[in-house]
């Protein structure tokens, strides 16, 4: 992934995240069942979560019809791509962060019994700047 | 709202859901019979040429008739519409796609060399070992596509 890491707070909330992250993936178009299947959420909280997208000009929405079923189609503007892309590889250095720190942990615990060992400190999270 | 920022496995979560959109392009029976019905159309060209001397456009037509209904179905039933790749896209499928190319261009190539030497039969056998390289390389194509989906690499 070659964009900036940048937090993004609209795509911060996990089901717009997964919304955002799942339209990504590659697929031109993503119809709401299969988005919805994948997510593993409702249809209402799709329908809610991708207003919020659509009104942020991050999502395109079109809506068609196969017979009398309403047919609902999703895509990624080029400013939401640009967006969860940058989300993305900031979740991804911060997944980093996690996993080092977590590795220090292990590696400082101290032995049963030896409470004179020093403790370390957990460098500070991307997120909390 | 939950919040992802102190959830280290939110990308983990996503890897999964993209897993799950990745697995609705396994393609159904219906589907890759459609695909060697299609080639099937497309490498019985020469016979009829040389035998029945037919154009190419009835061929073409019948061709686009099984196509369009096929991508159709498949779209439905996949939910995502993934746009035309060239050959070009630098994904893991580029492979299959010269691969797709290339054995249309050698079995038709070949179907006529055979037939205008009088060996219809060896021709047939071509033809078939082709239509059965074109179904192979188009589920190639789809593992291809597949794997991009899970991470998440596509175009667009």
């Amino acid at each position: 992934m070659t964009a900036k890491a940048k937090p993004d707070a609209l795509i911060h909330p996990i089901t717009r995240l997964s919304i955002c992250g799942l339209l990504a993936a590659g697929a031109d178009w993503v119809e709401f069942a299969a988005l919805r299947d994948a997510a593993g959420i409702s249809d209402s909280v799709l329908s809610k979560q991708s207003r919020v997208l659509e009104d942020a000009g991050y999502v395109e929405v079109r809506k068609g019809a196969v017979g009398r079923r309403p047919r609902t189609w999703f895509r990624l503007t080029a400013e939401g791509r640009q967006a969860v892309e940058g989300h993305l590889a900031w979740l991804t250095q911060l997944e980093g962060v996690v996993s080092a720190s977590t590795r220090d942990v292990q590696q400082a615990r101290p032995l049963p019994g030896d409470r004179d060992q020093p403790r370390r400190v957990l460098p500070p999270l991307l997120g909390s700047a | 709202m939950r919040d992802v920022a102190g959830d280290p496995a939110a990308l983990e979560q996503l890897r999964v859901q993209r897993g799950r959109l990745a697995d609705r392009m396994r393609a159904p029976w219906w589907y890759l019979t459609g695909i060697a019905i299609m080639y099937a159309l497309v490498f019985a060209f020469p016979f009829a040429s040389r035998f029945l001397g037919a154009s190419i456009l009835p061929f073409f037509v019948a061709a686009l008739v099984v196509a369009v209904p096929l991508q159709w179905g498949w779209t439905r039933v996949t939910g995502m519409k993934m746009g035309f790749r060239s050959l070009s896209y630098p994904g893991p499928g580029r492979p299959a796609r010269y691969a797709m190319v290339v054995v249309c261009l050698a079995a038709m190539g070949t179907e006529h060399f055979l037939i205008d030497r009088g060996l219809p039969a060896a021709a047939i056998v071509v033809a078939v070992l082709a239509v059965a390289a074109e179904v192979a390389a188009q589920q190639t194509l789809l593992r291809a596509i597949r794997q991009d989906l899970r991470a998440g690499g596509g175009p667009v």
